[in-house]
C-alpha cells in the first residue's frame, strides 16, 4: 500500500513541477518504482519470454517502443480525450503501436517472431504501459510523459535481460546461442528452461532489487 | 579435556559483544555446545510440561532413520557416506550463513534435513548435486519462509524436487544395482560395483515394470533392489517408522491415512484392470506396489514432519488421502514413475489451508450451540 501512495504522489504532481524533472522520473521508473522488480507488474510477459537472452532483449525493446509512443500520443490528447472514454482511446492508441511492432517483426526478423509468438501481441494488455498511460500520460505534458514511457520501458528491459541472461546461461550454458560454459565440466540446469526456473529467477531479482532500494522511507508528516 | 575449555574460553571473548567476530556467534556457540554443555544456566524455574523439546524430537528421527542409513551402505557401499557428509556441510553452510545474517543461534533443524536428503538420492548421483540440491532445499524450501518451524514445505523433498527438474538425465542414471554379496559393501567398498563414472545404471522396480520386468516382492521387503540409497528396503524402514510411531514423533493418522488410501486405490484399479502388473490375483500386486519406490518412506518419514503436516487431527485424514491418492494418479496415469515427492509437497501445500479451514468449521459449530 504504501508503494502505491508514494508512486501515486510522485506521478500526480502538477504539470508544471514535472517539467525540469525528466531526469528525476527517468530514475523513478527504472529503478526506484521499477514497474517489474518493485511493482510487480507486467510479470506474465517477464516469466514467459526469458528463457533466452536474445528473446528478452527484443521483448524489452518493444516494450520500450510502444511505452514512450503510447505514452507521447495519450499526452498530446490528453485535453481533448474526453473523460469517460479515455481507457478506450488509450488501448486503441496502445493497439496501434503494438501492432505496429508485431508487423515490423513479422516482415524482418520472422523467426524472433515466430519464437515470441503471441506475447508481443498481447503487449497490449501489459498493466505497465496501460498503468503508465493511466498515471501518468493523462496529466503530463508529451516530453515528459515519453521520459516517463522511457524509464519504464528501461526498467522492464533491464529486468528482462537479467533474468534472459541467468536463464539463458544456467539453462543452456549459452549466451545468443554460442556456448559459453564448456559442456565438459557444465551440467545445464534444466530447470531454469522451465517455467519454475523463471519464478525462481524472478523472485530472486525481486528480492535483491527490494534488498537494495532498502526499506521503504517512512512517511513523514 | 581441558585444554579444549581452554582454548574455548581463550576465543570466547572474541566472539562476545564487541569481540572482532562477533558476527560469527552462531557458529561459536554451536562449536561449543557440541563440544561442551553451555555455560549458561536458565534463571528461574523452567516450565517443563513434557520432556519432548525440539532436540528430543529430532533426535527420535535422526535414530529412526539409523536402520536406512545402514541399508544405504550395506547395498549401495561407502560412497554414501560421502553422500552423508557432502549434504551436511553444503547444508550447514546455508544454515549458519542465515544464523550469522538474523542473529540467531543455528538450531537442531537441519540435522534431520542433512540425514533424510542422501536417503532419498539416488547412489550414485555426483556429489556436487547432493550438495546443491541440499543447499537449494534448506534455502528456498526452509530459510526463505523464515527458518525452522515456519517452513511451508519439506526442504528435502524441495530439494529433490529441484534435482529431478534441474537434472533428470542425472537422476535417472544415477540409480545402480545393489551388492549381491553376503557382507554387502561393509568391507569398505566404495561403490558395489565399478569405480564411480563407469558404475551401470539400473532401473528402479517401478521404472523396470513400466517395461514389464518385475522385480520379486520378497527382495524388495529385504532391499536388494535398485532405487534411492534409503527407500529400497522396505522392512527397516517400516521398522523405523513403528518406533517413530510409538515415540510419537510421527503421527499414526497420517501414516495410515496415506497408506490406507492408496492400498484401497491401487486394489481397485488393478481389480478394474485399469492398470497392468505382472502378478497375478490382487493381494500380491497391491503388495509389490506398497514396498516399491519411495511411499514407504515417504509416508513415514517425510509426510509425518510435525511443520509440513496439518495440526489438526481431521486434518491429518485429508492430508493423508491427498498424498496417497495423488501418488497412484501419477504413479500409474503420468510419465513419471513414482510420484511421491510431488504427492507429499502438494500436500503440504495444502496442509495449512485445511488447518484454517476444519478449525474454521470447529468454530462455526460452536458458535451455532451456542
Amino acid at each position: 500500500m504504501a508503494e502505491n501512495k508514494q508512486s501515486a504522489c510522485v506521478t500526480c504532481q502538477p504539470a508544471g513541477l514535472c517539467g525540469g524533472k525528466g531526469l528525476l522520473t527517468l530514475k523513478d521508473g527504472a529503478w526506484r518504482n521499477n514497474p517489474l522488480a518493485i511493482q510487480v507488474l507486467g510479470i506474465c510477459s517477464a516469466l514467459a519470454v526469458t528463457s533466452r537472452l536474445e528473446n528478452s532483449l527484443v521483448m524489452g525493446a518493444a516494450l520500450i517502443f510502444v511505452c514512450v509512443g503510447s505514452n507521447l500520443i495519450v499526452s498530446l490528447l490528453r485535453k481533448r480525450t474526453p473523460h469517460r472514454i479515455r481507457m478506450i482511446a488509450e488501448v486503441a492508441i496502445i493497439a496501434t503501436f503494438v501492432i505496429f511492432f508485431d508487423q515490423f517483426l513479422k516482415a524482418f526478423y520472422w523467426d524472433m517472431s515466430k519464437q515470441l509468438g503471441p506475447y508481443v501481441g498481447l503487449i497490449i494488455t501489459n498493466c505497465i504501459v496501460m498503468g503508465r498511460a493511466e498515471a501518468f500520460a493523462l496529466q503530463n505534458p508529451p516530453i515528459v510523459s515519453m521520459v516517463d514511457g522511457l524509464a519504464n520501458g528501461i526498467g522492464y528491459a533491464v529486468v528482462l535481460a537479467i533474468i534472459g541472461f541467468f536463464r539463458e546461461l544456467l539453462g543452456t550454458g549459452e549466451i545468443f546461442g554460442h556456448q559459453v560454459l564448456s559442456s565438459q565440466w557444465y551440467t545445464p540446469n534444466q530447470l531454469m528452461i522451465l517455467a519454475p526456473g523463471a519464478f525462481f529467477a524472478l523472485g530472486i531479482v525481486i528480492g535483491i532489487f527490494n534488498a537494495l532500494k532498502g526499506p521503504e522511507p517512512q512517511e513523514k508528516k | 579435556m581441558k585444554w579444549l575449555l581452554k582454548i574455548v574460553e581463550a576465543v570466547r571473548p572474541t566472539f562476545e559483544e564487541g569481540g572482532k567476530l562477533r558476527t560469527f556467534k552462531p557458529i561459536f556457540e554451536a562449536l561449543e555446545h557440541f563440544l561442551f554443555s553451555p555455560s549458561t544456566r536458565t534463571l528461574g524455574a523452567p516450565h517443563v510440561r513434557d520432556p519432548m523439546d525440539l532436540k528430543r524430537f529430532m533426535s527420535m528421527a535422526i535414530i529412526s532413520v539409523v536402520p536406512c542409513a545402514f541399508a544405504a551402505l550395506y547395498f549401495f557401499g561407502w560412497r554414501f557416506l560421502a553422500m552423508v557428509v557432502v549434504s551436511y556441510a553444503a547444508g550447514l553452510t546455508v544454515e549458519a550463513a542465515f544464523a550469522i545474517v538474523r542473529k540467531e543461534g543455528i538450531n537442531e533443524g537441519f540435522f534431520v534435513t542433512g540425514i533424510l536428503f542422501p536417503l532419498i538420492m539416488p547412489p550414485n548421483l555426483p556429489l556436487w548435486m547432493v550438495g546443491l540440491g541440499v543447499a537449494f532445499g534448506v534455502l528456498i524450501g526452509k530459510e526463505l519462509f523464515g527458518g525452522t518451524g515456519r517452513n511451508v514445505f519439506n526442504p528435502a523433498l524441495v530439494g529433490r524436487c529441484f534435482l529431478a527438474l534441474a537434472y533428470p538425465k542425472a537422476m535417472s542414471q544415477s540409480y545402480i544395482e545393489p551388492s549381491g554379496d553376503l557382507l554387502g559393501c561393509l568391507l569398505f567398498k566404495w561403490l558395489p560395483s565399478g569405480s564411480g563414472v563407469d558404475a551401470v545404471t539400473v532401473a528402479t522396480p517401478l521404472s523396470a515394470a513400466k517395461g514389464g520386468v518385475m522385480a520379486s516382492t520378497s527382495h524388495m521387503l529385504l532391499g536388494s533392489i535398485s532405487g534411492s540409497a534409503g527407500e529400497t528396503s522396505a522392512i527397516l524402514i517400516i521398522l523405523g517408522g513403528v518406533f517413530l510411531l510409538f515415540t510419537r514423533v510421527a503421527n499414526w493418522r497420517t501414516v495410515v491415512s496415506i497408506l490406507g488410501s492408496f492400498i484401497i486405490l491401487t486394489a481397485a484399479l488393478i481389480a478394474s484392470g485399469a492398470t497392468k502388473v505382472g502378478i497375478d490375483g490382487l493381494c500380491g500386486p497391491v503388495v509389490w506396489h506398497l514396498f516399491a519406490g519411495g511411499l514407504l518412506f515417504g509416508a513415514f518419514f517425510m509426510a509425518t514432519d510435525p511443520v509440513t503436516s496439518p495440526t489438526t487431527n481431521p486434518g491429518k485424514w485429508i492430508y493423508g488421502m491427498i498424498i496417497g491418492t495423488v501418488t497412484v494418479l501419477i504413479r500409474n496415469f503420468t510419465g513419471y514413475v513414482e510420484g511421491v515427492t510431488f504427492a507429499i509437497l502438494l500436500g503440504n501445500i495444502i496442509a495449512p489451508i485445511l488447518d484454517e479451514a476444519i478449525i474454521e468449521v470447529r468454530i462455526r459449530r460452536l458458535r451455532s450451540e451456542g
